[in-house]
């Protein structure tokens, strides 16, 4: 496989996926968020949300944590240490790929 | 391709959507006219005189918290709702920058104190230079938000700072209207902001806030 496109095979695929890259990004820069908020910023729809969420939070990417604003149930999402080191691993690892074709 | 940099800035700017963060500043920049205008009211030498000269400390720094509170408020009650709840991260200050900032803010200030006692005339250039220093300020926030707005912001509080000194109302008298007058155009273009962030935002249906697992 050329170097260049062997760069790419080894880009981290759960955050590679558009909406995950898209969460992951949002979330790097804010310290938590709330289910809606992360809706409102990436145009997903719930489900799709949900089940991306997931899926980062299995891989320990994300921390969710379900709690109440009053009575109105909130759900409060952040980075995870592991989370924010893949993400800068996975940025560094694009931009090397980017920087080579 | 995902632009990861935009995604970033645009999570960033969404904190200046619904234009309270303007709103907010506003208001305290009218307090800030009302106090220089309480200022010019009342004879120096006497003791309301004496007593507002002394808080003056007290305004500037508790502007920024009022401004704070202001906003949690107004956030609490008309964004989260809408487009959902967020914690930006605080950079942790360092003690070297706050030194380095205390010491140019310190700086500036002997400047124009000494301006001010060498030259009398420069009693007449207050407004402008307050007009220049909050647009230089405005300025550097435009530039960390990318927001068109905030750079016509940064532009008034020049012209009306200029406009004031030319109209040749100098001192503190000046100062006050330019608060005054800036103050209100900040609070016309957070309101104008509020109400395209309103119209786009309905208030979701009652469920909205439940997370994942109402799916």
């Amino acid at each position: 496989m050329p170097t260049d496109v062997s760069a790419l095979a080894e880009l981290d695929r759960l955050i590679h996926e558009p909406a995950r890259l898209a969460l992951t990004a949002i979330l790097s820069v804010v310290d938590s968020a709330d289910f809606l908020y992360l809706q409102h910023e990436t145009g997903l729809t719930k489900g799709n949300l949900s089940s991306h969420l997931a899926k980062l939070e299995e891989a320990g990417y994300v921390a969710i944590e379900k709690t109440y604003r009053g009575r109105i149930p909130l759900t409060l999402v952040r980075l995870t240490a592991t989370g924010a080191a893949a993400f800068k691993a996975y940025r560094a690892r694009f931009r090397k790929f980017l920087e080579k074709t | 391709m995902v632009d990861i940099e935009k995604i970033e800035k645009r999570a960033v700017r969404s904190f200046y959507d619904d234009g309270l963060f303007e709103i907010a500043l506003g208001f305290v920049l009218l307090l800030l006219g009302g106090y220089f205008f309480a200022q010019t009211s009342v004879p120096k030498d006497s003791a309301i005189g004496s007593a507002l000269s002394v808080l003056f400390v007290l305004v500037i720094f508790s502007g920024g918290f009022l401004v704070n509170l202001i906003l949690r408020f107004l956030k609490r009650r008309i964004t989260y709702p809408r487009t959902g709840y967020v914690a930006f991260k605080k950079k942790p200050v360092s003690g070297k920058r706050r030194a380095a900032t205390a010491i140019v803010g310190a700086l500036m200030g002997g400047f124009i104190a000494a301006l001010y006692q060498l030259s009398p005339s420069v009693k007449t250039l207050l407004p402008a230079l307050n007009g220049l220093l909050l647009a230089f300020v405005v300025l550097l926030i435009a530039h960390r938000v990318g927001l068109v707005r905030t750079y016509v912001l940064a532009a008034a509080s020049a012209v009306i700072g200029f406009s004031v000194t030319a109209a040749g109302i100098g001192d503190i008298k000046g100062v006050s209207l330019y608060y005054g007058l800036f103050g209100a155009a900040v609070i016309l273009s957070g309101s104008a902001a509020l109400i395209v962030y309103l119209r786009r935002s309905p208030k979701p249906a009652a469920d909205a806030d439940e997370g994942p697992d109402a799916h």
